[in-house]
C-alpha cells in the first residue's frame, strides 16, 4: 500500500519499500553483473578496464567498484569520431532482442543510444510506478507529447500499454510553433494526464495568453501533469498549478543514459529509481565521493544490462543527495539536480547556478516565473551581476532593492541587476550569458 | 478439352481471387454503415447493394477533407463522427492537414496492425532486409515514424523495423535541425534515410557546407510528403545534387494510406489487400507525360473501428497495370 492511500497494482513491485539493506545488497548484485557483461561483451570497457588495471572479477565490496575510472560524454564523442561509427562496442546488438537507436540532444554534443525491447521493458516497468504516483490509472486518457525520437518515449509506450491507458498525440513536436495544436488536443480530446517538457508548457501558456484564454479552461479536463526537462521551484510549481487548474504537478528528471528520479506526491524531491541505477555525487575537482547535501557532478551506472551501457559516467549535471527520507516511506533516496555544470558562475569563491538565484526571484511574489539570466565574467568578481526582464515601464526599485535583500540572505552575496525591457531572442531561455557577449550587445 | 478445362479453371481462379476483396468491401460497407458520417452518405442511395466493386465505385459516394471539417465543427465530435465503435479509440493522432478546427486520426490495434503492414512492404520494397539500419528525418508524429517500431507506439506491437529486422532512427524533421540529419547520416549510415519534403532543400544545404557525399553513407533517400510528391522533375535534379537515388512516399493520412515508389519501376507500389485506389474519372484532369492524371480514391480495407471509403484526396496519378517484377500483383500509380 503507498503512503498516500491508494493500493499499487500487482504490476509494480514493492521495491521503492525495500529496507535500505535490502536495496543496497540488490544493487550491489546488479552492479557485478554490469561489470561482468562489460568486461565479457563490451570492448570499450575491456580496453578501459585493462589501462586503469581494474579487475572486474575482484569487485567484492562497492569500494573496489568505485575504482573503475569515471568518463564524460566528450570521450564517448572522441570515441565516435574516431571510429566513424556509433557503435562503438559500449553496447551489445544481439542481446535484448529488437532495437531503436537514439539521439542524445544537448549541450554537450550528440551521443547515440541502443534501446533494445528488453531495456523497454525493464525501465518502462520500473517507471510505470512514477506515473501510477503521478495519478495515471487504467482507463484515463494521456497526453503524449514526444513520441519516438525521444528517449522517454521508448519506456512510455510500455507504460500507456500495460496500464491500459488511451493516448492522444498533438502534431509535431514541443517547439513553441506547435502550442496551438497541443491545445487543441487538451480541448478536443480532453485528456486526463499530461506528459510533457516544461519549457513546452511554458510556451503553451504563453500561446494562450496570446488568445485572451485562461489557462484552466484549456486544462479543465487534466487531473495531473508530469513535466520533466528543467527543474521548478517550489512557487513557480504553486503558481502553474494554480493557473492551470490542475490538481497536482509532478516533477521528474533523468538521462537516457540511465538515470531515473521521479517525485512522490509528497514533493521533497525526486526519488532515485534504485532498481535501474546507482547515483553517485562527486567532488569534480578530486573525484572524492560527496556525503548528502553536499552539491557535486552526477555519475551514475545503469543497472539495466541491455543496450547501452553507462558505468561511471559523469553527467556533468550538478545535482546533490538529499539528507533525510520522503515522509511517503519510500527507502529510496531524493535528489535534486540544479543545473548543467556549464552553467555555474563563479562569484565570490562561490558557486552559483540559475536556479538558486531563481529561488529568490520567485520568493517576490510578483516576480515568479519572469525570465532572467546571470551574467558571466571570465573571472570570478565579488557581486552577482543579473539580468532581468522588466515587469512594467514605472520601475521595479522596490523589487530590485527586495531582490537583492533576498539574493543577501540566501546566497550571503551582493547582486547588481540590470532591467532589460526584453532579453534578446537569442538569449531566450539562455540562463547565463557571458559578459563580452551582454557588452557586445549593448555597444 | 484441355483448353476447356483451362479456361474454367482460369475462372475459378479468378472468381477466388476476386472474393476477398468483394468480402472485404462489404464487411467496410457494413461497419461504415454504423457511423453516423456514413449513414448519412448512405442515405440517398436507395439500394445499397454492392455485389462487385464496379458497384462500389459508382454507388457509394466519395468524401473529402472539407466534409470531415465540417462535421466536425458541426457534431463537435474530435473524430468527424468516423469512428464506430462504442469505446474510445486506444490511440488518436492529430492529423497534420492544416484544417480549422484539427482532424484526429482514430486507432485500434488492428487498424494500426494494417497501417504498420503498408510500411512494412514499403520498406521490403526499397530492400530493407534483416540487420539494415533506417533513419527517419520526420516528427514523431508522421506515420512514416510512428509505425516503424513497436518501441515508438504504444498498442503497436510490430512496427515495420521488428517486421524486418531493421533497427531504425528518428529524430523530428525540423528543417533548421538539419545539421542532425547530416550526424546521423555520418554517424549511423543507415541503408534508406526518410526525409520529409521541406527538410529536403536544408539537407542539401547542409550536407554542401560539411562537404559529405551521401553515397558515401546512404543507399538511397527517401521524400515522404503527405498527400503531395516532388515532381519527377525536381526528383532527377535532387539525385544529381545529392548523387544518390530519390525516392518519393505518399502519405494520405487520413486514409491511412501509403505507397512507395518501387527503384526498378518507379511507379508507387500500393497493394491491393490493404487498399482500393480509384481514379477520379470525372473531372480535374490533366495530361503529365502524355498520362491522363486525376485525384486519387482511397479505400482502405484494414481499419474496420474508423472506415475510410473513397477518399477524395488532393493527389493527381494515375492508375498502372500491375507487373513490376518487384511486386507482380502490386498495383501501381504514376504520380
Amino acid at each position: 500500500m503507498s503512503s498516500d492511500g491508494r493500493r499499487s497494482p500487482r504490476f509494480i513491485d514493492g521495491k521503492d519499500f525495500w529496507s535500505e539493506a535490502r536495496v543496497a545488497k540488490f544493487q550491489f548484485r546488479k552492479i557485478k553483473a554490469i561489470l561482468r557483461h562489460a568486461s565479457l561483451n563490451l570492448p570499450f570497457y575491456q580496453r578501459r578496464f585493462k589501462e586503469s588495471g581494474f579487475d572486474p572479477a575482484a569487485v567484492h565490496t562497492l569500494h573496489d567498484f568505485w575504482r573503475v575510472p569515471t568518463f564524460k560524454k566528450v570521450e564517448i564523442i572522441q570515441e565516435v569520431r574516431s571510429k566513424g561509427y556509433f557503435d562503438f562496442a559500449m553496447e551489445d546488438a544481439v542481446r535484448g532482442g529488437p532495437a531503436v537507436l537514439c539521439m542524445t540532444s544537448g549541450t554537450l554534443g550528440t551521443t547515440f543510444l541502443h534501446l533494445p525491447r528488453k531495456w523497454r521493458s525493464i525501465r518502462g516497468d520500473s517507471l510505470l510506478r512514477a506515473y501510477w504516483w503521478c495519478g495515471l490509472r487504467p482507463g484515463m486518457r494521456m497526453l503524449m507529447a514526444a513520441p519516438a525520437w525521444h528517449s522517454l518515449a521508448v519506456p512510455e509506450t510500455r507504460i500507456i500499454e500495460k496500464l491500459g491507458v488511451a493516448c492522444v498525440i498533438p502534431w509535431g513536436t514541443f517547439l513553441p510553433r506547435f502550442s496551438g495544436n497541443f491545445i487543441s488536443v487538451l480541448t478536443d480530446l480532453k485528456p486526463d494526464f499530461v506528459s510533457m517538457f516544461l519549457p513546452m508548457l511554458h510556451a503553451l501558456v504563453a500561446e494562450l495568453r496570446r488568445r485572451h484564454v485562461a489557462p484552466a479552461t484549456a486544462f479543465r479536463s487534466v487531473k495531473s501533469l508530469l513535466l520533466v526537462g528543467a527543474p521548478m521551484t517550489p512557487r513557480s510549481r504553486e503558481k502553474l498549478r494554480d493557473e492551470l487548474g490542475v490538481s497536482e504537478i509532478f516533477e521528474g528528471l533523468g538521462n537516457p543514459e540511465g538515470l531515473t528520479a521521479m517525485e512522490c506526491s509528497f514533493h521533497c524531491g525526486h526519488h532515485i529509481f534504485m532498481d535501474g541505477c546507482y547515483v553517485e555525487i562527486l567532488d569534480p575537482k578530486t573525484g572524492a565521493r560527496l556525503p548528502p547535501g553536499q552539491r557535486g557532478t552526477v555519475v551514475i551506472t545503469s543497472l539495466i544490462p541491455y543496450g547501452s551501457i553507462y558505468i561511471r559516467y559523469d553527467t556533468e549535471d550538478l545535482g546533490e543527495i538529499l539528507p533525510g527520507s520522503c515522509a511517503c516511506g519510500r527507502s529510496w533516496p531524493l535528489m535534486e539536480v540544479y543545473d548543467r555544470r556549464t552553467n555555474i558562475v563563479q562569484v565570490a569563491g562561490k558557486e552559483i547556478v540559475p536556479y538558486d538565484v531563481r529561488l529568490c526571484v520567485d520568493a517576490i511574489p510578483e516576480m515568479v516565473g519572469i525570465p532572467f539570466a546571470l551574467v558571466r565574467a571570465a573571472e570570478s568578481r565579488p557581486y552577482l551581476k543579473l539580468v532581468i526582464q522588466k515587469l512594467s515601464a514605472d520601475g521595479s526599485n522596490g523589487l530590485e532593492n527586495r531582490l537583492k535583500n533576498l539574493i543577501g540572505e540566501h546566497l550571503q552575496l551582493e547582486a547588481q541587476i540590470e532591467w532589460a525591457l526584453e532579453l534578446p531572442e537569442r538569449w531566450k531561455g539562455v540562463t547565463v550569458i557571458e559578459e563580452k557577449d551582454w557588452r557586445a550587445a549593448h555597444v | 478439352m484441355g483448353f476447356g478445362h483451362n479456361l474454367r479453371d482460369f475462372r475459378i481462379v479468378r472468381r477466388n481471387f476476386l472474393k476477398p476483396e468483394i468480402r472485404r468491401m462489404k464487411r467496410l460497407i457494413q461497419r461504415g454503415a454504423v457511423s453516423p458520417f456514413y449513414r448519412r452518405k448512405f442515405k440517398p442511395i436507395k439500394k445499397l447493394r454492392v455485389p462487385d466493386l464496379e458497384t462500389f465505385s459508382r454507388k457509394i459516394p466519395p468524401f473529402t477533407l472539407e466534409e470531415l471539417v465540417e462535421e466536425k465543427t458541426a457534431s463537435g465530435d474530435p473524430y468527424s463522427l468516423r469512428w464506430c465503435e462504442k469505446k474510445s479509440p486506444l490511440l488518436a493522432f492529430q492529423l497534420e492537414y492544416d484544417t480549422e478546427p484539427r482532424l484526429y486520426l482514430p486507432l485500434d490495434r488492428l487498424a494500426l496492425k494494417g497501417y504498420a503492414e503498408a510500411l512494412t512492404r514499403c520498406w521490403s520494397l526499397l530492400g530493407l532486409a534483416r540487420g539494415d539500419r533506417v533513419a527517419i528525418f520526420d516528427y514523431g508524429t508522421s506515420p512514416v515514424t510512428y509505425l516503424a517500431s513497436g518501441s515508438y507506439t504504444p498498442y503497436l506491437g510490430r512496427g515495420a523495423a521488428e517486421a524486418l529486422a531493421c533497427t531504425p532512427i528518428c529524430n523530428d524533421g525540423v528543417s533548421n535541425m538539419s545539421q542532425r540529419a547530416v550526424e546521423i547520416l555520418k554517424t549511423i549510415r543507415p541503408r534508406i534515410f526518410f526525409l520529409r519534403s521541406d527538410c529536403l532543400q536544408p539537407f542539401i544545404h547542409q550536407a554542401d557546407a560539411a562537404a559529405l557525399r551521401c553515397s558515401d553513407y546512404i543507399g538511397a533517400l527517401v521524400v515522404t510528403e503527405s498527400e503531395g510528391a516532388l515532381s519527377r522533375m525536381e526528383q532527377s535534379t535532387f539525385e544529381k545534387k545529392l548523387g544518390v537515388p530519390i525516392y518519393r512516399m505518399l502519405r494520405i493520412d487520413v486514409a491511412m494510406f501509403l505507397a512507395v515508389e518501387c527503384p526498378h519501376c518507379r511507379l508507387l507500389h500500393t497493394w491491393r489487400d490493404l487498399y482500393f485506389v480509384e481514379n477520379r474519372q470525372d473531372a480535374d484532369e490533366e495530361i503529365v507525360d502524355g498520362a491522363v492524371r486525376s485525384p486519387l480514391l482511397i479505400t482502405n480495407w484494414f481499419a474496420l473501428s474508423c472506415p475510410t471509403l473513397r477518399y477524395l484526396s488532393q493527389i493527381r496519378g494515375s492508375l498502372k497495370a500491375p507487373g513490376c517484377p518487384h511486386g507482380p500483383h502490386d498495383q501501381r500509380i504514376a504520380i
